[in-house]
């Protein structure tokens, strides 16, 4: 999984301290440089913050932190409590419970490559993954701590003061180094053993049902040339099925609701009348564990996700072309916008859907629990 | 005590090669796009534009291959061949080619090929620009899409918020232009700057009314061949 790289300046301090006849400090070595093993058809060009190097030591602390129910308000949750591991890293419920009965309002997003995606929260409120890890703490809906109260809660704990001075060099903690080490652990949650990415590798083959599925999973129909589509891919791209990393072109009105039932999401960000309604396009690795769906938890099976973009679709004004031009079928244009699949088509695109579930990176102890 | 004597040395090569009527071996070269609609900079999301056929339209995303660059200096005879050519351009994502330092030349004349060639067409296994995860692979087996632009019109007919789809690849829509440039000097660093002319998807020779078309969603067949066509000429073009 990592492939040590010590610091240069690490290698000198080693050399001196070595030549001194001294005892080596490993805290003045600095933190050990480890980089994300990730398979080859991954994107290459996603460069590591320059400011959040990918460290061993960054990563254990964020792990911690991650199972830390101290960072809520009355102890009783942690991260991991609406993202739990055996889930795809989602809690399984519509609605998440933050500290005092307290309901959220949006779906738990299951978490897993990460590092590939740019916005993060269903409507892009953060830039970065170090920036979204502290958001939960704070919100009241969740984790209701103030993050002067995590710091503080954090220093005075007998365990955490030096695990941050070996992750990032001093005992003094500060909020963004909170945020870092999360983020630094989040990034190492790579799915990538799956059953569609041992396909890829040329290790297994798939069913003639996946396969179908897949294709129909990557394809935009366009009924003049008699090409059938299920149109995923368009916005859950390429091998990551997650959206586009550009910006904000990631996120998409889905046709959930009509304009009068209509939500902000991501207009509530950018403050753009055209991106009203829509919400980030998550990566679909692992779907099949981390019902229910879409950004509301509306739907409970993966069924109810493809009646929904085959026949449920609703019109609105910022609905995203790419789905109101789609259909398998030549329609009237005053028709309500339906994509035309078979059943046995959308019974494929589930079957192919099933293929995303890597059951390595549910049960990988790396991502476990590290107090139990 | 010798070791000095070689850096005072170096020193004084390098700096006698770099006296002021010398040209450098190489030159730094960029290539900058801009894309343009009804003469104004295309925007996303926003503005205000018209197709030809003289609908209101806005464009979502606009992607396209150039690739397979050759820089020509006709006088001298030297030509430049940019290795492993191929350059995803897309309006907000990226508009410039960055050649690096390249051998110099008064290059007059820019070759360049709108697509992906045939052999890079047949796979997609390629990293870069040609990353089949960068939403411009078909699928995961069969080629690229040369020309992306997607937007919403006000259908003539209906009335109706329409989607507009255009996606075009397959090999024949691989379309090699060749213009004259001007102004670069040898040993100089130089910016070429190219207009990309969205209008012209919808022009010449195969005017296009999009509110006539029974599908406003263009992938293949015929239509996306005369749309191939279209791009062939004056749809990118030196400033």
């Amino acid at each position: 999984m990592i492939s040590p790289n010590r610091v240069t300046g690490g290698l000198l301090w080693l050399v001196l301290l070595i030549s001194c006849g001294e005892k080596v400090d490993p805290v003045a070595m600095g933190p050990t440089l480890i980089s994300l093993e990730k398979p080859e058809y991954f994107p290459a060009q996603q460069a590591m913050p320059a400011d959040n190097p990918l460290t061993e030591e960054g990563v254990r602390l964020g792990r911690m932190l991650f199972y830390e129910k101290k960072l809520s308000k009355d102890g009783t949750i942690s991260c991991a409590s609406c993202h739990q591991q055996e889930k795809g890293f989602s809690d399984g419920r519509q609605f998440s419970p933050g500290v005092n009965g307290a309901k959220g309002t949006m779906n738990s997003m299951s978490l897993a490559n990460l590092h590939w995606q740019t916005r993060f929260f269903w409507n892009g409120r953060a830039a970065t993954l170090e920036e979204q890890a502290i958001i939960p703490i704070e919100d009241p809906l969740e984790m209701n701590l103030s993050i002067q109260e995590a710091v503080n809660r954090l220093q005075s704990d007998a365990k955490y003061p030096t695990l941050f001075k070996e992750a990032f060099g001093s005992e003094q903690i500060t909020s963004d180094q909170i945020g870092k080490a999360l983020a630094q652990f989040e990034r190492t949650l790579i799915s990538a053993n799956s059953k569609f990415d041992r396909w890829i590798r040329g290790e297994v083959q798939l069913t003639a049902e996946e396969e179908l599925g897949l294709e129909l999973f990557f394809t935009h129909p366009e009924p003049s040339i008699q090409l059938r589509g299920g149109n995923c891919g368009d916005c859950h791209l390429g091998f990551l099925t997650s959206g586009d990393p550009n910006g904000f072109t990631g996120f998409h009105n889905n046709g959930l609701d009509a304009d009068a039932t209509l939500k902000d999401g991501l207009k509530s960000v950018t403050g753009n009348p055209f991106d009203k309604g829509k919400f980030k396009a998550p990566g679909l690795r692992n779907i099949a564990l981390t019902a229910p769906y879409m950004h509301d938890g509306r739907f409970t099976t993966l069924e109810e996700v493809l009646d929904h973009y085959n026949e449920h679709i609703q019109n609105s004004e910022t609905l995203d072309v790419l789905i109101l031009e789609a259909s398998n079928e030549f329609l009237d244009p005053n028709q309500p916008v339906k994509l035309m699949l078979s059943d046995s088509e959308k019974k494929a695109i589930i079957a192919f859907l099933h293929t995303l579930t890597d059951q390595e990176f549910v049960t990988n102890p790396k991502f476990s629990n590290p107090f139990n | 005590m010798k070791h000095i004597a070689y850096l005072f040395l170096a020193a004084l090569l390098i700096f006698s090669s770099c006296s002021e009527d010398e040209i450098p071996a190489q030159m730094a070269v960029e290539i900058n796009f801009e894309n343009t609609l009804n003469g104004n900079p295309l925007q996303l999301n926003g503005g205000s534009f018209t197709l030809p056929s003289g609908e209101q339209f806005t464009a979502k995303k606009l992607k396209y291959y150039i690739s397979n660059v050759v820089l020509t200096d006709t006088k001298s005879g030297a030509i430049y061949t940019v290795p492993d050519s191929y350059h995803l351009i897309g309006q907000d994502i990226n508009t410039k080619v960055d050649l690096g330092m390249i051998p110099s030349a008064g290059y007059d004349q820019i070759t360049f090929s709108i697509g992906v060639d045939a052999e890079a067409n047949a796979k997609t296994d390629q990293t870069g620009d040609l990353d089949p995860n960068n939403d411009m692979a078909w699928n995961w087996n069969s080629g690229y899409k040369f020309v992306v632009l997607e937007g919403e019109f006000t259908h003539k007919v209906t009335g109706e918020r329409t989607g507009l789809i255009l996606h075009i690849g397959r090999n024949q829509n691989y379309k090699t232009v060749t213009q004259s440039i001007s102004g670069i000097k040898a040993g100089r660093s130089s910016s070429i700057t190219l207009q990309t002319v969205v209008d012209q998807l919808f022009l010449d020779p195969n005017p296009l009314k999009v509110s006539e078309l029974p599908s406003t969603t263009i992938m293949g067949g015929d239509l996306a061949d005369k749309i191939g066509q279209n791009y062939a000429n004056g749809f990118v073009k030196i400033k």
